[in-house]
Order: structure tokens, then sequence, then C-alpha cells
């Protein structure tokens, strides 16, 4: 089965040469979709030979992992995964993200921080944060998972045909769970381990478009309202 | 009667303006027909205060035929403001469709 990964990227300049570097050994293709980076995440990531995708202006994680999913496809691959470029997932747990779907167990797998294996998350995050972004997505949508926010999956080729990430912003995360469970994709949650260096995504900002809690709050209750 | 005098001059401005712009072609037919009219509206609504002050009693407001129109006005406001949001959020997201255009012809 042909594994790709795609890892979107917004100024990325000092940890993608690190990432690609670790991630490219163990799958067959490597993606980087550089969101509108302002430093030379482009440069550095051409310089380790993987496809680079380029956006002009930058769009959002989502917008970039969509562009990614595209090409993805287009490159005939069987598994998708998804990884963040800031060097806070391991490539060693790309293994146990993908198993389940080889194993043809599930067609989607999330990794969780919060299925036994210890990171270290700053507490604020791990107690408010995560706990309210989980309860957003109960009541608007429904679904519940130990770690909804989780950058880290991979997704079967049928899964990435049939959800098409529409949220540019943040909120992708929500919308990726609500499409796997409204169409009755079956699902696996991994333990997985974060290593954490700075806040990343906080109630009022993030970075890059549409970061930022409430931001994210925003896109899901107009997404639903134009659904 | 001064005020509503005063008030229509200001309409008349703007009217004036309004063919102006489309004389020089700085608006299109669409935005010329909707400010046509709302400033037209604007005038028959100032000239008919007092009428309207009667219907609002009539109605059983306590406020003036002004201070009802200024609030209708306001949720008139909010209601375009809606739309206007809603409008950006699909240009932002046809913006994104065409960066992403862009990004996978260039892999081609």
């Amino acid at each position: 089965m042909k594994t790709i990964i795609v890892i979107p990227a917004y100024n990325e300049e000092k940890n993608i040469g690190e990432v690609i570097k670790k991630v490219k050994p163990l799958v067959e293709e490597v993606i980087i979709v550089d969101d509108g980076s302002s430093d030379q995440t482009v440069r550095v990531a051409q310089e380790q030979g993987v496809i680079v995708l380029k956006h002009l202006i930058n769009r959002g994680q989502g917008a970039a992992l969509e562009t990614g999913n595209q090409y993805a496809l287009k490159q005939k691959a069987d598994i998708v995964v998804h990884f963040d470029a800031d060097g806070q997932f391991s490539a060693e747990e790309i293994k146990d993200v993908i198993k389940p779907i080889k194993r043809g167990e599930a067609e989607v797998v999330f990794g969780s921080r919060f299925l036994g294996k210890k990171s270290e998350i700053p507490w604020f995050k791990e107690k408010i944060i995560i706990p309210l972004a989980g309860l957003v997505n109960k009541f608007l949508l429904n679904v519940y998972l130990s770690d909804p926010q989780s950058g880290f999956r991979a997704l079967s080729k049928k899964a990435v045909e049939k959800i098409r990430i529409e949220n540019d912003g943040m909120a992708h995360c929500s919308e990726i769970l609500y499409k796997v469970f409204k169409n009755n994709f079956k699902v696996k949650e991994v333990p997985i381990t974060v290593i954490y260096r700075g806040f990343g995504q906080g109630i009022l900002s993030g970075r890059g478009r549409g970061s930022g809690g409430l931001k994210v709050i925003r896109d899901l209750l107009l997404a639903k309202l134009m659904d | 009667m001064f005020q509503q005098l005063l008030a229509l001059i200001v309409v008349l401005f703007f009217l004036f303006r309004l063919f102006w712009q489309k004389q020089k072609k700085q608006i299109g037919a669409n935005e010329f027909i909707f400010w046509l009219v709302f400033w037209v509206l604007a005038a028959v609504l100032i000239i008919a205060l007092k009428q309207i002050d009667k219907l609002v009693t009539r109605l059983g407001f306590s406020g003036s035929g002004i201070e009802i129109l200024l609030y209708l006005g306001i949720a008139v406001l909010f209601y375009f403001i809606f739309r206007l949001r809603l409008k950006l959020e699909k240009m932002e997201k046809d913006i994104t469709k065409i960066v992403r255009e862009i990004a996978l012809k260039e892999k081609k």
C-alpha cells in the first residue's frame, strides 16, 4: 500500500528540514504544502528533494491539507498521513498510525495524546483548551474523541476521496471529525507522543489564518448555518 | 418642517451625486439602482413623516416616527452586514480554490 505523508507548513524553515529527514525513509512519498511562507521554508524543503506545493498566499492549515490531499490522490496514494511541520510529532509513530488501515481495521486513524503515552502538555492546554474543544465538538457536531484537535492522522484513499476539507482554518480538525462520522467510516484512535515547544494554538489567536479557538467556533457555526 | 426640508436637500445632494457617478461610469447599473431606490425611499419617508408619526402611535409605539425609522434602519443595517459577512466568507473560499489550482497546476 502506497503511503504518502502530507505536511502543511507555514514559516517553518527552522524545523522542516529535520522533519523531512526523519519521515522520508518511512513513507513512499513526502508532500510539503507551503502555505505562503515568508521565510525560506520552500527552499529548505526543496533541498531535501521532496515534492513541494506552494500556496501563493497563506490560506490556513485546513486549506493546505486539502491541497496536499488532492495531490496525494493524483499520486495514487492508498494511505494519506497528516503530519505537523514543527517537529512536535514523532516520525517513529507513523507506523502505529497507519497500521489499522493496513490491516483493514479502520478507514481513518487519529493519534491521541491522551491514550496513555505521556506528553508534556502545557497545563492550560490540557485542562482547559482541549476539553473545551471536545465540548464544542460534542454540542455542535455530536462527535466525541479523546483528542479532538490532533493533527496526526491517517486516512485511507476512500476516506480522502470522500472528505473534502472545506474549512481553511483550524476548524478543519472538527470538520474532518464530523465528516468521518457522517460518512460512517470506521475510526480508530492510537496513542502518540507530542513534544511541545511553544504554545501553538490559543483561544484568541494562533499562527496562520483561522487559528484561535474563538475563530474555530465561529467557523464551525458559519459552516453549520450554510450546510 | 424645516428639518424635513434640510433632510430633503441632503437627499437631493446625494441623488445628484449618484447620477454624476453613473455618468462618470464610477458605479455599475446594479449599484446605481440600489442607491437610487434607497434615496428615493428616504425622501418619501421624510416627506411622509407626519403620517408615519400617526401610524406609529396607532400601532402603540411610545416613540415618534423618526425613532421607529431609526430602529428599523439599524435592523436593516444588521441584516446587510450579515449578508456581507456571508459573501466575504464565500470569497475567501473562492480565493483558496484559486490558490490551490495554481499550486497544483505548477506541479503538472
